[in-house]
This record gives structure tokens, C-alpha cells and sequence, in this order.
């Protein structure tokens, strides 16, 4: 802590009654960090986010002037923490809807709605080979006539069920071979890891524990951190768990990520949260299950490229600089404890290849999971999270490019936007009669709106004429439209049983367009680069955590998408973890993946003449050329 | 027709092995096919391969070079029809007449009249870039004496304008070693022309009355071993037919990639005004005219021909900047606000008709980011704390504002710890979208 003379200021935090110790001066948000209270911060403390509001009980304090801050709000002495500094003594309230959120990730079943999609190995297209496998050998015990020392036994024994031509031991394994061979009677469980084309015996354990040997999949996401556990003998999923990745509040995209552990030298911080993250998790999950963390052999995680470089403390520095180099794409299997994932000590962590700084091995699990990559025609795959990838091609070449979407369809951005949780609109609908139809995650009250119900909040606007083209209000006497602090906005709900109303204001609306312009600009580039045509898409997959339940056709309808058929586009959730855990059982699949990897081919939008343009062209509803859209401008013709 | 990137893609041996330098053989073949690669850095593609990419690799409009020397001009090499699609490759050169009627000090000050119409705009050199000698006179002497004199006079290039193959032979022979472009062969003069230009090493115009007959004419000279060739197309009644000639030879070289019309083209405009001939060689210029010969030498009339060269042959790709400087909104004084944003033109311009929105006479500092956006720029760190501070301390903010108070745009808040650091001013965070600005004058800074 800091100690250069300044007074110290004791700052207390209600309702929790938390309390904490700080100079004058300090940042608000800061002391609640250090006090140990979770304060709602997308930005990070950025001061545009307008998340971090406390009330002011008693004390002094300084703000900078806000326009995030409604004059009521200034009156009740509202702040927000990150841009308000202590200047005495203080008593803080903290609204309760910081407190919530935390527990109520939802969690994706997609998966088994798009079984064929994730069940590869089940279905035989991968064999059934996991990373890491355990197997029973039993060995005739030495004798005079056959006194092959015991751990060259034991090769001879692992090579007769697996073929294993390079095979390697840990010191500490080859130390207590033999007490654990002799201890029971030379029948024993191995633990085998593939490491590239070397096998390595990560253990032994007397008698038969093959039943025992589980590992947890893991979507590495900027927003969220989701990971399922796996039961590695019979391939089957056994539970699932999400949390908020806690390195958000430095910031809600990687790139402020790396500026802030940049300038705040604060790498070690960014590994422990996410390593963090990820033990709670698996502590979870393992807890739940009844299975002993030891029992957890193996961790196979998916992420975008900044985030494996954060969970492994590689240089990420230079991801956000020209010419965007990460330190690694193809990152070695390495012993998980080493990260301070805390599984089996001598258990693996897996990461999949990613293909260049701003597509990671997230999407290269998207592809081996709608597996584009051994089809014939041209697919369309998009992956719409804090940035929106996209993937085109088949069997023969695959093109891919990133565009900075911006997390708006993840509900952040956006003022009553909130993740996928109980109490998100996922839909909603305008009746004829103008009057608003909704649907919440759980059926709760409506709390906030998460993508899907964006998307359909977007479309329902635009074709129902109350947003024009350029997504502006129609303000003339439009029922719904209201002035609100920051000019017209559409009410969805009402204020009601102490949930503040839901609104979508123009800022809002400019921010989901711009999102959508982004992820169909960089659409358009790769199409337009390799002579496609809508027509020529087989089909179109949509992954991100939108939600539960997407309605395809608005994709298309705000042109986020390509105009083709409905029934050619599908909505495929997860397939970060779908891909990751394919991986996780079949050493085949990450040859294959690694295959996937080297043959993309980015497409730099940052550097590329048409993308801009294309972005540009793309900020109207549906597109400023309508003939892009056929079947939109149809409907809309029809309709009016 | 030229391969598309996916075309070449199929002849290369999609082994992704990174040889080449590149990460795979997709982005390869795509580099291949907009020129940014030479097939001869792949190690492992094979004969068939190189064979048929050869054929299709060949520029579907030829350079031609003419001068010597830093002065030398070139020419052609188009891949597009509109600069959008990537960029013009070479500028158009402007050539000036002199008469080869002139004679002594006469002809000394035409040439050196022409030579010295170079001017400096924005910065950059621009000028005439070469000169035509024209064999008004019908005497071959005449003209190869105008030629020598022209070569002494001045540096230019030159282009010997003569129908009379005895006349060229005479001129060419004289003046080889600066490389002139011959213009022109016709039709009947096709063989002794082709013939002078291979043994004077030159490039050769050649002109026909349609574009059937230039085709059938480039043929012929190609045959004589002339591989440089400029097209004069034709004439025609008016500046109607000419611009839908030059329009139809560049689409059939380009996009039907018709060998005998894939090569530059030069236009004469010697009749009317000087404001009239200026009218007519900017259309030429915007439509596909690799030369352009005029007789002004009026600077009135050349400058804006020039401009129009600089303009239309400006690359796209590189992103459009304004000036790094404090822009005045309004009429400002010592108490208005003062805020910053980058050089990105499309970011200046809408913070400024924001700004303008506001009533709010303020002062805009623009930070050289190389022409990004505030989020790419701070991202990418051509936008830091100290890209800030020195454009402050550069542009003498300090006099222009009597407070200490610097509105920063909302999406880089997170600089303003650092900023504050670095300039001892009191940052404003101001609100995200520039189209909150005037609510934020308005009611956040009085």
C-alpha cells in the first residue's frame, strides 16, 4: 500500500459493512476493489460504462462531471466510483444490482440441440483416442529367469495395447515405479498423455482406476469463461459451469486488457484471475461430482489468441501492434500445474492452434465442429462474441477475417443489455397493436436484454417502421418512443415491482448497428475475395452466446447476414467448447485441428481497401444496396 | 483472362509449407494474383503449374518505359477500370509540342520554355513530363535537328512525332541513347517503323483509323520483335468518340485481356485554346490516357492538368488525413473548451460538424495518427499519452486557452490518468459518440 504522507481516509461500504483504509485521493472504484466489494465496471473504470454507480452517505468527494448521470441521480448524491476520488471519511451504499448477475450464467444447451454437430467422436467420425487415457496393465511379476527391470516391464506392457513408439517418464513417476508395481503385484493403472508424437507416463496407480480419469473443456472467452467436464472413458459430459471472466474489469476487450497489464506491468494479475477463474470452475464442477481433483487428468481450453497468452503469461504486447504477431499459435501440451491450474499435478493443459493474433483457437474449434473443412460448396461460419470472426470456405480452402464487432449482441454497450442469464429478454416481438411481447430467460421479471432479444429488438424496430434505414427514431407521434435522458427511446417494459424500466435508446441502437456493419463487412470481404455468392452458400452457421433461442431470420433481416433461405442458416450456440472438447477425445481430431489451423488464411481487415467502405456501406438496415438483400426488401415492400 | 486468387490456388500444391513467406497457399495464390508475389517463390510448383500461371500472370496491359535517366517516364501497367477497386499505377505523363518548323533561338526557347514548366503543389513536384517534337516542316533534316536540340536543351524525354519513316530513321538515329517513344507506325509505314524502333532500342506508337485496325496493327509490329508499344487511338469526330474509344480499348485489356490492345495509350490535343485544350486533356486524363500531348504552355492551363494527374492517381488504400494542427471552430478565445481527436478524415469531420452543432466556439487539436480512428489508433499505440502531449506542446496550446482543461473523446477515458500525468492538464472525459458533444458543451463545460 501506498505510504507517502498522505492522510488516510476510512471508507465503509453498506449494506455489506465492509471497510477499508485509503489515502485521500484514492479512486472510489479502487477502494471497493480493495475492500474486497464487487462493483458492476464494464469499462474497467473508464468513466463511459456508467455501470459503477454508489450512493453517497457521508463524506467528501470529488467527481468529474458525468453525463452518465441523471440530475435526480447528482441530487441523491449518486457517483460513479471509478470517477469520483475520497477526500475524507466515508459511508457508501452499494445498489443491490451490483450483487447480482454472478451465479446466473446460463448455460449452453445448445449442445444437445445440435448434438450431430458436437457428437463427432460418438458418432465415430474421430475415433475415440483421448489426449489423455488411462489403461490397466497387468505384468507377470519378475522372476530369475525374467528379471526385465521394472519400468522397461512396464513399456513392454503399455506398448502390447497401445502403439506408443516414442514413450517418455517423469522423474518423479520413475521414483516410485517400483514401490507401486510391487504394492500390487505388478497390476496397475497408467496414466498416458500424448505430447506430440511422444507418449508420456504422467502415472501409475496400483489396481484398476480407469473409471477414474475426467477433464474439463474450456471456452476461454474475453466476457465469459465457460467449461464443461468430461468423463474421458465413456466421452460423455457430465456437468457444465460458466463464470464472468474476471479480468473484465481491466477492461471489457483484450486489447485494453493488454494496454492496461502493459502500463500496469500487471501480467502476473491478468494470469492469476483467469487461472483463478478456471480453479473455481474446476473446483465446482469436481465438488459437485463427487470426483477428486486428482482424478482430473487433463485441461483442453479454446480462446481467442490474447487469452491463451494471458492464461500461459506469453507476451501479448504485441497482438495490438502492427504487423500483429502473436508469441505463439501452436502451443505445446504443458503440465497444467505450471499455470497454477490446480488438477492432477502431473495432468496436461491443451490449448487448440490458433491462426493469427486476431482469430484464436476458438474458431478453429467452430470449424472442426460445423466441420466446414471436409465439405464440398461454401459454407459461411460466424462467431459473434466481443469480436465477431468469420470463417468461409470447404474442404479445399478456408479464408477468415476478425472484425472489432464490439460486444454489443453480448448485451454489453447497451444500456439495459445483460448477458444470457435468468431474467434476459431472449424475444420479443411488436403486436399489431403496437403493444410489446416479450419472453424472459426463467420467465422472471425482465431485467435487462441479452442478444437474441437485441436481434429481435433491432429487426422488430426496423420492419415495424420505427426505426428508418439508418436506424434513426421516427419521432413523429411513433407509439412506444419516448424522450429520455439521452434524446428518443423505445420503452419494452414498464418500471415494475422494483425493476426499472427497459428501454432501447439511440445510442444503443447506432452501437448494435455498428456491431452488425463490422461482422457483415468482413462477410463481405471474404465473399468478394473469393468470387461467393449468396447463392453459392450451402449453409450459414451462427455460434455466440446470444442466448437460448435465435431467431435466424432477423440476422438476416438487420443484415448481419447474408440474404439467403432461412432454412440454410443455423444457429449452433457454443462451438468453442464443442470443438475443444472433440479435441479432448480424439488425438486425431487435434491433428486435424492443427491442419485447420495452417491452412486458413487471414484476411487483415485493418489493412484491407474494401473493408472500410464495405463498413461503411453495411451501416444501414438492411445495407445501403438493397439489391444485397432481396428478400428483406421483399417483405418490407410487402408489409407497407 | 486473368486467375482469380482461388484459380491459382488450385495449380499450387496446397502443402501450406510457409516457403514463400506466406502462411499459406491461399494468401499466396491471392498475392499472386493481385501481383504482390512472384511465382518463382514457390519451391514446389510444378511444370504444368508454371506453364499455364505464366500465360495468366502476364500484366494484361504492358509497361512502357521512355526516357533516360530521372527523368524517364513510365507507363501502363493498369489492372482496373476505377480507382476503387485498388489503384492507378501510373500517372498520366503530359508532353508539350515543339514544332520542328522553329528554328535557332526560336526553338532554344520553346524547348527550354516547356522544360521549365514544373510547379510545386502541396508539397510535391509536379510538371510536364516530356517533350514531342513534331515534324510539321516535312524535311527529315529539319526534324532530327529540332530532336538534338530538344536533347540539349533540357532533360525531358522525348517523343518524335513523324509519319515519314526517313525522317524517324534520320531523328531516332540521333537521339537513341535518350530513348524516345516513336510515334507513330500506321497501317503502311508498320514495318519500316517496327524496323527503326528495334534498331534504335525505342518503344513505338502506332495508329489506325479504328480499333480493329490498331489490333491487327499491334500484331504486325509485335511480329517485327517490337514488344513496347503505345496505342494512338483514334482521333475521331469529337472528345465523345475519343473517350469511348480509350473507355472500350482499356475494358477489352482488361477484363477480356485482349493481347493487342494491352498497352498504354497516347492522345494529342493540339487544337483550340489553351482553356479549351485544358477541358479536353483533363477528360483524357480521367479516361485512360497513358500520354497526353498538348500545345499551351500555359501555366493556367497546365496546372490544373497536373492537379487532375496528382488527384486521380492518388492511391485510395491509404487512409484520406487531415492536417495535424488546432483547428478554430467558431471564433474561439482564451476561455473556450479545448478538445482533441485524430487525423482520420471521416474522425475530423464528424467531431467538427458536432463541434459546429454545439454553437459553442471551441478549438479542435488534431493528433497525427496516421490517418486511424481514435479506438484503432489508441489500440494499435499510435495514440498514447505522449502522441498527445507533443502535439500540445507543438501546436502551442498553452497561448491559445488561458485554462488547463483538455476534453478528451470518451473512449480513450482510460488515458486520462496518464495524459493528466504527462501535460499537468486537467482532463475532461468527454461522452463516447461525438454526436453527444453538443449536450456535453452545452451543459457539462459552461
Amino acid at each position: 500500500m501506498e505510504n507517502d504522507g498522505k492522510k488516510k481516509c476510512t471508507v465503509r461500504f453498506e449494506p455489506s459493512g465492509l471497510g477499508i483504509t485509503v489515502p485521500v485521493g484514492t479512486v472510489l472504484l479502487e477502494a471497493a476493489h480493495k475492500a474486497g466489494i464487487y462493483l458492476n465496471s464494464i469499462c474497467g473504470g473508464d468513466g463511459y460504462c456508467g455501470k459503477c454507480k454508489v450512493t453517497v452517505d457521508e463524506g467528501q468527494f470529488q467527481s468529474r462531471p458525468t453525463t452518465l448521470l441523471t440530475p435526480d441521480e447528482i441530487r441523491q448524491n449518486v457517483v460513479l466510483a471509478c470517477q469520483a476520488k475520497v477526500l475524507s471519511d466515508m459511508r457508501l451504499t452499494v445498489p443491490k444490482s451490483h450483487a447480482l448477475e454472478t451465479s446466473q450464467i446460463l448455460m449452453d444447451t445448445d449442445a444437445h440441440r445440435f448434438s450431430e454437430l458436437a457428437g463427432e467422436v460418438r458418432a465415430g467420425i474421430f475415433k475415440f483416442d483421448p489426449l489423455v487415457r488411462k489403461i490397466f496393465v497387468e505384468m507377470s511379476p519378475p522372476t530369475v529367469h525374467d528379471h526385465t527391470a521394472d519400468h522397461e516391464r512396464l513399456y513392454l506392457a503399455i506398448r502390447r495395447q497401445v502403439d506408443a513408439p516414442i514413450m517418455q517418464t517423469g522423474f518423479r513417476v520413475l521414483q516410485k515405479l517400483s514401490g507401486v508395481l510391487q504394492s500390487c503385484n505388478y497390476k496397475a493403472t497408467v496414466t498416458l498423455g500424448r505430447r506430440g508424437r511422444t507418449t508420456e507416463v504422467i502415472e501409475v496407480e496400483p489396481g484398476d482406476r480407469r473409471k477414474r480419469n475426467f477433464a474439463v473443456a474450456v471456452d476461454l472467452g474475453t466476457t465469459t469463461v465457460v467449461a464443461h467436464l468430461v468423463d474421458l472413458t465413456t466421452a460423455a459430459t457430465i456437468d457444465k459451469e460458466a463464470t464472468y471472466n474476471s479480468q473484465i474489469n481491466f477492461g471489457e476487450d483484450y486489447i485494453r486488457r493488454i494496454i492496461y497489464a502493459e502500463q500496469n506491468d500487471a501480467f502476473d494479475e491478468m494470469q492469476n484471475r483467469i487461472v483463478q477463474d478456471l480453479n473455481s470452475l474446476i473446483v465446482t464442477l469436481a465438488a459437485r461430482q463427487k470426483i477428486d481433483l486428482q482424478e482430473i487428468t487433463t485441461v483442453i481450453c479454446a480462446g481467442n489468441t490474447a487469452m491463451i497468452h494471458f492464461l500461459l503469461n506469453l507476451d501479448p504486447t504485441r497482438i495490438r501492434r502492427e504487423p500483429y504477431v502473436a508469441s505463439a499459435g501452436f502451443v505445446p501440451p504443458i503440465r497444467a500445474a505450471e499455470t497454477g491450474i490446480q488438477i492432477n499435478k502431473r495432468g496436461l493443459l491443451y490449448c487448440l492452434p490458433s491462426v493469427a493474433a486476431y482469430v484464436g483457437s476458438d474458431i478453429v474449434a467452430g470449424v472442426l465442429a460445423t466441420r466446414i473443412f471436409v465439405k464440398n460448396g461454401v459454407y459461411l461460419f460466424a462467431d459473434i462474441g466481443t469480436n465477431g470472426e468469420v470463417v468461409l470456405g470447404n474442404r479445399d480452402w478456408l479464408v477468415c477475417a476478425s472484425s472489432s464487432a464490439g460486444p454489443a449482441f453480448e448485451g454489453s454497450g447497451v444500456k439495459h443489455g445483460m448477458r444470457a442469464g435468468a431474467g434476459a429478454v431472449e424475444r420479443m416481438a411488436i403486436r399489431e397493436d403496437g403493444s410489446v411481447e416479450l419472453k424472459t430467460i426463467g420467465d422472471m421479471p425482465a431485467a435487462g436484454v441479452c442478444g437474441s432479444g437485441l436481434l429481435d429488438t433491432l429487426s422488430e424496430l426496423f420492419v415495424n417502421g420505427l426505426i428508418d434505414r439508418t436506424g434513426r427514431f421516427r419521432a413523429d407521434g411513433q407509439p412506444g418512443l419516448t424522450q429520455g435522458e439521452e434524446g428518443w427511446q423505445f420503452q419494452l417494459a414498464p418500471e415494475r415491482d422494483g425493476h426499472h424500466e427497459l428501454v432501447i435508446t439511440q445510442a444503443d441502437i447506432d452501437n448494435l448497428v455498428r456491431s452488425k456493419a463490422g461482422v457483415f463487412a468482413a462477410v463481405r470481404v471474404l465473399m468478394e475475395s473469393t468470387q461467393t455468392k449468396p447463392e453459392d452458400l450451402e449453409a450459414v452457421y451462427l455460434a455466440g452466446g446470444f442466448g437460448n433461442f435465435l431467431n435466424v431470420r432477423q440476422a438476416v433481416t438487420i443484415g448481419m447476414l447474408p440474404d439467403v433461405p432461412a432454412e440454410r442458416i443455423q444457429f449452433v450456440g457454443n462451438t468453442s467448447i464443442a470443438g475443444a472438447k472433440t479435441v479432448l477425445l480424439s488425438c486425431k481430431a487435434l491433428e486435424t485441428a492443427e491442419k485447420i489451423a495452417q491452412s486458413m488464411t487471414y484476411f487483415d481487415l485493418m489493412s484491407h481497401p474494401q473493408y472500410m467502405d464495405e463498413f461503411m456501406r453495411a451501416k444501414f438496415l438492411p445495407h445501403t444496396d438493397l439489391a444485397l438483400f432481396p428478400s428483406v426488401t421483399e417483405s418490407l415492400m410487402h408489409r407497407a | 483472362m486473368a486467375l482469380t486468387g482461388l484459380e491459382i490456388f488450385k495449380l499450387l500444391p496446397k502443402t501450406n509449407c510457409k516457403k514463400c513467406g506466406m502462411p499459406t497457399c491461399l494468401a499466396f495464390a491471392m498475392a499472386l494474383a493481385q501481383k504482390r508475389a512472384k511465382l518463382e517463390d514457390c519451391p514446389d510448383v510444378s511444370q504444368e503449374a508454371k506453364d499455364k500461371l505464366a500465360a495468366a500472370a502476364a500484366p494484361p496491359m504492358r509497361k512502357v518505359v521512355f526516357g533516360a535517366g530521372e527523368t524517364q517516364v513510365q507507363i501502363g501497367q493498369e489492372t482496373v477500370m476505377f480507382r476503387h477497386e485498388e489503384k492507378f499505377h501510373n500517372p498520366t505523363a503530359l508532353a508539350v509540342t515543339v514544332s520542328d518548323k522553329l528554328t535557332g533561338e526560336d526553338l532554344k526557347k520553346r524547348i527550354q520554355t516547356v522544360n521549365a514548366l514544373q510547379f510545386e503543389r502541396v508539397g510535391t513536384k509536379i510538371g510536364v513530363s516530356a517533350i514531342a517534337i513534331i515534324n510539321d516542316s516535312g524535311s527529315a533534316d529539319s526534324f532530327a535537328a529540332a530532336c538534338v536540340a530538344a536533347k540539349t536543351g533540357g532533360k525531358l524525354p522525348l517523343i518524335l512525332v513523324t509519319r515519314s519513316p526517313k525522317a524517324m530513321a534520320a531523328a531516332a538515329a540521333r537521339v537513341k541513347d535518350t530513348v524516345p517513344l516513336l510515334a507513330w507506325a500506321e497501317p503502311d509505314t508498320a514495318e519500316e517503323m517496327a524496323k527503326i524502333a528495334k534498331e534504335n532500342g525505342c518503344p513505338l506508337a502506332a495508329r489506325a483509323d479504328s480499333i480493329e485496325a490498331l489490333a491487327e496493327l499491334t500484331e504486325k509490329i509485335k511480329k517485327q520483335g517490337v514488344e513496347d508499344i503505345v496505342l494512338s487511338t483514334p482521333e475521331g469526330a469529337n472528345l465523345r468518340s475519343r473517350l469511348f474509344d480509350l473507355s472500350k480499348v482499356r475494358n477489352l485489356a482488361l477484363k477480356k485481356v485482349f493481347r493487342p490492345l494491352g498497352y498504354p495509350t497516347i492522345s494529342f490535343v493540339s487544337d483550340g485554346s489553351a482553356d479549351a485544350q485544358m477541358a479536353e486533356a483533363i477528360s483524357l486524363i480521367c479516361k485512360y490516357s497513358g500520354i497526353v500531348v498538348v500545345d499551351t504552355v500555359e501555366p493556367h492551363a497546365l496546372l490544373p492538368m497536373l492537379t487532375a494527374v496528382m488527384n486521380i492517381f492518388t492511391d485510395p488504400q491509404k487512409p484520406v488525413q487531415v492536417e495535424a494542427k488546432v483547428y478554430p471552430i467558431g471564433e474561439p478565445d482564451a476561455n473556450s473548451p479545448l478538445m482533441f481527436t485524430t487525423n482520420f478524415s471521416l474522425t475530423y469531420y464528424t467531431v467538427e460538424s458536432d463541434v459546429e452543432a454545439s454553437r459553442v466556439p471551441s478549438y479542435i487539436l488534431v493528433v497525427d495518427t496516421e490517418g486511424t480512428s481514435v479506438l484503432t489508433a489508441y489500440s494499435g499505440d499510435k495514440l498514447n499519452e505522449k502522441a498527445v502531449a507533443d502535439a500540445m506542446a507543438k501546436f502551442g496550446v498553452d497561448k491559445l486557452v488561458k485554462h488547463r482543461k483538455l476534453i478528451i473523446p470518451g473512449y480513450v477515458a482510460v488515458m486520462s490518468g496518464k495524459l493528466e500525468e504527462a501535460t499537468n492538464w486537467e482532463i475532461l472525459v468527454g461522452p463516447r459518440e461525438c454526436s453527444m458533444l453538443p449536450k456535453y458543451l452545452q451543459e457539462v463545460w459552461s
